[in-house]
């Protein structure tokens, strides 16, 4: 892990300070291969991995084919032994200073690790999360928008039809407006002969009435005082005949 | 002879020193953040610290202060890093050295003072009386004031390099102490490596919070100041 910090802090002193540019211009040059700076690879997600949080799991990846799974363990062990036992490495009380920082560290790894990297994740997250929004947002505007765009379509068809509706209303309008003046019309001309008729049959009854008072008139004056004495008499004998017979069949 | 006072002498590989090394390496510790939308989980932790931490210390001190800003959060990134490095073994903590600590406390200290001198000198020189204070005991105080101001660069300097320094050697002394006791009387030695733990887990902590009150300080010499 450590050698992997230094890679990766070489790395990154290459691209910062003031000379971070001028360092990377100065090993383009010497590249020859055609790579090109754009798009930018992608970073791996998760780090490199590692066995018991320090050694870094390709060691064990190398010593695999020659060694077996017990190979690098072996390698740590004979090295840990060579260096006591050679004196190389002293134990004093440094180890004692070494052992409880270990301790202390190892400690506090294992129990805040997983937190620790749960919030670096969930901060990363929000802010994914955040330009996610945005584009879910817009995303739902434009097929909302393509949903109106849709129905204004299907608008448009039926408006072919609302044409034909008020084309049809107008007409039936235009009808109506033609019959009801035809039937005023109608009702015009009828008045006006009814009223010819009328006037026809008044003078026509006029005249009848004109006529039978002077018919009349002239019987009545025709009548003479005789006449009317013999015709009263004449009416009493026949009231009388009638009365007999009346009585005779009752 | 190994002393107990070798861990604070400088570092030199065969006559070579290696002091600025030391006070160098630990920028190895915080990589610049990559040309990317989303960093790692390391970056994003330190910028979030960072930028938490700046806000937070900037946040008394009014807009004119606020240059400071860069000063002092690597200050406390220096700082701290320094010294949680310097609780791993063999290494060497630079911030035990009070040349180190009064390099970074008097120049920072004497700036507050003359920016405050040169754009409030009126209010600068105020703050050597405080207020309510009984008339008669105005020349004592200004005094006493004057003494305790430029008493400050001192105060940082040598606070940051005492407690270092004790919190070191206290180590270095339990650990001897439960070394050289493990073959004579094991149980004592398992005690006092409890005791030893114990100091550690303090030391951690004495490492942040000096490290906080070094930069928390320098705030507030600046608030007063700006």
């Amino acid at each position: 892990m450590l050698s992997r910090l230094v890679f990766v802090s070489a790395n990154a002193l290459k691209g910062s300070g003031h000379f971070g540019p001028g360092l990377v211009q100065a090993s383009r040059s010497l590249q020859t291969s055609s790579q090109s700076l754009a798009p930018v690879p992608p970073l791996p997600e998760k780090g490199g991995k590692t066995r018991h949080g320090i050694i870094p799991e390709e060691l064990f990846q190398l010593l695999y084919p020659k060694t077996g799974v017990t190979g690098p363990y072996m390698l740590g062990t004979g090295l840990l032994v060579y260096m006591l036992s050679k004196e190389i490495y002293v134990i004093n009380h440094e180890t004692f200073v070494a052992a409880s920082i270990g301790a202390v560290l190892i400690y506090g790894i294992k129990k805040f690790g997983p937190d620790v990297a749960a919030f670096a994740d969930k901060l990363n997250e929000e802010k994914v999360s955040k330009a996610q929004e945005v584009k879910d947002l817009a995303m739902t505007n434009l097929t909302q928008a393509i949903e109106d765009e849709k129905k204004e379509q299907w608008r448009v068809e039926g408006r072919s039809m609302l044409f034909d509706a008020k084309r049809n209303n107008v007409a039936m309008i235009l009808e109506t407006n033609y019959r009801e003046r035809l039937h005023m019309v109608t009702n015009e001309v009828k008045r006006r002969l009814d009223y010819q008729i009328a006037l026809q049959d008044l003078h026509r009854r006029m005249e009848q009435e004109h006529m039978v008072n002077w018919v009349e008139k002239s019987v009545i004056g025709s009548i003479t005082p005789q006449q009317e004495k013999q015709s009263i008499a004449k009416c009493i004998t026949d009231l009388k005949a009638l009365a007999k017979t009346a009585q005779a069949t009752a | 002879m190994a002393s107990f006072f070798d861990q604070f002498m400088s570092p030199t590989l065969m006559g070579i020193p290696l002091m600025a090394l030391a006070f160098v390496l630990p920028w190895l510790m915080f990589p610049n953040p990559a040309p990317r939308w989303i960093n790692s989980r390391f970056l994003t932790l330190q910028s979030w610290f960072i930028n938490r931490f700046t806000s937070q210390l900037l946040m008394p001190i009014n807009v004119g202060g606020h240059n400071w800003a860069l000063v002092l959060a690597s200050l406390m990134i220096f700082l701290i890093s320094l010294n949680m490095l310097g609780l791993l073994p063999y290494t060497f903590t630079p911030t035990t050295q009070l040349s180190l600590n009064m390099g970074l406390a008097m120049p920072l200290w004497l700036a507050t003072v003359l920016i405050g001198l040169r754009n409030q000198p009126t209010a600068a020189l105020g703050h050597l009386l405080p207020e309510g204070t009984p008339v008669p005991l105005i020349p004592v105080l200004i005094i006493i004031e004057t003494i305790s101001l430029f008493i400050r660069p001192l105060a940082l300097g040598v606070r940051l390099t005492a407690n270092l320094t004790a919190g070191h050697l206290l180590m270095q002394l339990i650990a001897t102490a439960a070394f050289v006791l493990l073959p004579l009387m094991p149980t004592v030695a398992i005690v006092t490596s409890v005791v030893l733990l114990l100091l550690t887990i303090l030391e951690v902590a004495v490492a942040m919070i000096q490290a906080y009150v070094f930069v928390l300080l320098m705030s507030l010499y600046l608030q007063e100041n700006v």
